[in-house]
């Protein structure tokens, strides 16, 4: 995942704490505000640079469901009437946590944003 | 009973127990009864017929039993068989066996024969063998007759028959009452969580998803992991046993979203109890006893703020506990507390009022008066919030007490007696300088005085409720609205605010109510700021003046809701022009406008109440222009 420096690449990793790594769409991240400041381009975090996001209090578990929200996100952002994703019970209450850390409770904006 | 007796009447007896002793006294015999016992289930051991499963055990290990259970069975055989087995040679035992054996395989080709051996291999696996299941249909019949006694094949305690006796689950048996109590216990619990089985089809789901949109939580496009992860926590509460270190907002959420489905209980109050928290919203205290609001302040000893919903059992003991709790409340917010008396409220306000800042008051039928509000001004010094809702004790006397209250900035009343409105003037007059805050619920009679009097006073104002007026009028609107040197407002509720004539309700010769000019007037103030607007049955209002107001220049950038239901003259037009002058407006309500009835609406926002087939409501499909 080598990013280009003049054009980031479509793609981020995202790490857990136990080392697995997700590559997925820069676009399904967005939704999460945490994310989306660690890889803003104004900063020089080194996620931005790299696009690499380590995530030290998550474990892969936890990690994966949060990475098939962004997909089932991103394909349903534009879609009415969504079916609901299945979250285990199992890990809940720690996907609850991660979702909290990563911002993933607001309201997203309005599509149209004001236009 | 010593063992000795049971070797017959000439044998050395041991002493005798006191039950031995009083039958004896009545001519009856211990040991008959028990000689007499032991041939009844010898009898019914020999008869092939109604032999025991336990009992085959010892001769031929073929029967099949579950492997988990097997364990639990092993104490059972020797128990039963103890009394009989002594007086039995081995060899007779072997040859009986024999016997026995032969005539269970008789009767088990029998039952391979039979119709309903058929049936039930034609249902069964094909991994399970045929003899298996003759053998289970062989042991179901062999069953111990009611009035008969046997070992539990779950527990191995003896117990009598009845008709109403279990088979235990593995077919090997039958269960004592306790034990069949279980079992139907663990068989009801998935019957019971297989049922509620998600509305299925598209129309359950339309009314699903109408639902969500009255509930205001619809939202286009999917749901949060927030959300999803707290339904699902919701469904499975009774997994929790702690909601470890969640942030207070998730923990609120999940407070509300199980608040919503009922699930507020004795068990589950306790995982919003955390002894370091200083606040505790209980949104549903309806299956909540006094003990447990007790523990409430029992567990979460900085308690400061405080709001219970439906707290029926808030009563005087729990008040009385509080007040003798070292807790100083910030704020109570008490809904529906209708048991607590209205000494208590004197001793709560008298002994904790020093730090209370909001006192917020529902549904409290009588026992919320006039000599409570009176007493504030000296008991709560720092009041900050007073709400009093749904109260029918308090009138005019209680609400000029109000105006001492010289810190309030947030005032709501919704009270039942009749309140004259220079009531309410002389309270703005004393404190309607710093009033961030004023809300009256369904006052009739409330006139112009009163906006004029919030004209001349308010400069703080942000949320300001009159609902019901029969008697304000238009031009008193554009009075209040013309050169008031107040920041527009946040949040605006005129309902209801209109003429009430039935002989001739299409004519409105005084302009009561909320007309064309106040509605221009309001939007010229506060347009700028307003984020939640509710001018529900103003219908006075031209349609000019809403082409005027949501006009191509026009911008309202704050505004996210608005309610102009029963607004006779709103046209497709007029709704397409708010979409386009609103562009943060999430929810616009329509119901009973009939002249909406074919507008496109822009995408991500919510139309609610259109008048036609599709039902209430259209959701944006349509991308903006």
């Amino acid at each position: 995942m080598a990013a280009n420096r003049d054009e980031p690449s479509k793609y981020v990793t995202l790490i857990s704490n136990d080392g697995f790594e997700f590559v997925l769409l820069r676009e399904a991240t967005v939704v999460s505000p945490t994310i989306k400041a660690m890889l803003r381009d104004g900063r020089q975090w080194r996620e931005a640079t790299t696009g690499r996001c380590e995530f030290p209090d998550i474990s892969g578990a936890v990690l994966e469901k949060v990475v098939e929200y962004f997909q089932y996100w991103y394909k349903n952002r534009d879609k009415l009437d969504v079916p609901d994703m299945d979250i285990p019970v199992e890990i809940c209450l720690e996907l609850l946590v991660a979702a909290d850390y990563l911002g993933l409770d607001s309201k997203p904006p309005l599509p149209s944003h004001g236009a | 009973m010593s063992r000795q007796n049971r070797q017959g009447r000439s044998s050395i007896r041991g002493p005798q127990s006191a039950l031995t002793d009083f039958l004896a006294s009545h001519n009856i015999s211990a040991n008959q009864i028990r000689l007499d016992a032991d041939a009844r289930r010898r009898a019914a051991q020999n008869n092939p017929d109604q032999v025991d499963p336990n009992q085959q055990d010892d001769g031929s290990s073929a029967l099949p039993a579950a492997p988990a259970d097997t364990p639990d069975e092993i104490p059972a055989g020797p128990a039963q068989a103890g009394p009989s087995r002594p007086r039995r040679s081995a060899a007779e035992t072997s040859t009986r066996d024999d016997k026995r054996k032969k005539e269970q395989q008789k009767v088990i080709d029998k039952i391979k024969a039979s119709k309903k051996f058929q049936k039930r291999k034609r249902n069964a696996d094909d991994s399970e063998d045929e003899d298996d299941v003759a053998r289970a249909i062989f042991q179901q019949r062999s069953a111990p007759l009611p009035g008969q006694m046997e070992n539990c094949a779950n527990c191995g305690k003896r117990f009598t028959v009845t008709p109403y006796s279990r088979s235990a689950p593995d077919g090997g048996g039958l269960l004592c009452t306790p034990c069949g109590k279980e079992l139907s216990q663990d068989d009801d619990l998935p019957k019971k969580k297989k049922k509620p089985v998600p509305a299925g089809g598209p129309i359950g789901r339309r009314r699903q998803l109408q639902s969500n949109i009255l509930d205001g939580t619809y939202q286009p496009g999917s749901k949060s992991l927030t959300t999803l992860c707290i339904e699902t926590l919701a469904k499975n509460i009774d997994l929790a046993g702690d909601l470890g270190d969640l942030p207070w907002p998730v923990v609120d959420k999940i407070a509300r979203k199980l608040s919503k489905h009922r699930l507020l209980n004795t068990t589950t109050l306790d995982l919003f109890l955390q002894p370091t928290a200083e606040e505790v919203y209980i949104y549903d205290g309806a299956k909540l006893s006094a003990d447990d609001y007790i523990r409430v302040f029992q567990t979460v000893a900085n308690l400061k703020k405080l709001k219970i919903r439906n707290a029926i059992h808030f009563k005087d003991e729990v008040m009385d506990y509080l007040i003798s709790r070292h807790i100083d409340l910030e704020e109570i917010y008490l809904h529906g507390a209708n048991l607590l008396a209205s000494s208590k409220w004197h001793e709560f306000l008298h002994a904790k009022g020093q730090s209370l800042r909001s006192l917020r008051v529902y549904w409290t039928d009588k026992h919320f008066g006039n000599d409570i509000l009176a007493s504030l001004p000296t008991t709560c010094p720092s009041l900050n919030r007073l709400k009093v809702s749904h109260n029918q004790e308090v009138n005019g006397d209680g609400v000029k007490e109000i105006a001492k209250l010289k810190q309030l900035r947030h005032l709501s009343l919704d009270l039942r007696e009749h309140v004259h409105s220079d009531v309410y003037v002389s309270v703005l007059s004393e404190i309607g300088h710093d009033l961030e805050t004023f809300a009256l619920s369904r006052v009739p009679d409330l006139d112009n005085t009163v906006l004029d009097a919030i004209h001349n006073k308010c400069r703080s104002l942000e949320k300001l409720r009159i609902t019901d007026s029969e008697v304000m009028t238009d031009e008193g609107f554009v009075r209040l609205f013309n050169g008031w040197e107040n920041r527009g407002l946040l949040f605006l509720d005129l309902q209801k605010c209109r003429q009430l004539e039935s002989s001739k309700p299409r004519e409105n010769p005084d302009n009561v109510g909320l007309c064309s000019n106040g509605f221009r007037a309001l939007m010229a103030h506060s347009g700028k700021r307003l984020r939640n607007l509710n001018i529900h049955a103003c219908r006075h209002i031209s349609a000019a003046a809403f082409e005027e107001v949501f006009g191509p220049d026009k911008v309202y950038p704050d505004l996210q809701k608005m309610e102009i239901s029963f607004c006779e003259e709103v046209t497709d037009f007029i709704v397409g022009c708010i979409f386009r002058a609103c562009p943060n407006l999430r929810e616009l309500n329509v119901f009973g406008c009939m002249k909406v009835k074919d507008v496109r609406v822009p995408r991500g926002r919510i139309l609610v109440g259109v008048p036609n087939a599709v039902g209430m409501m259209i959701e944006g499909d349509d991308d903006d222009d």
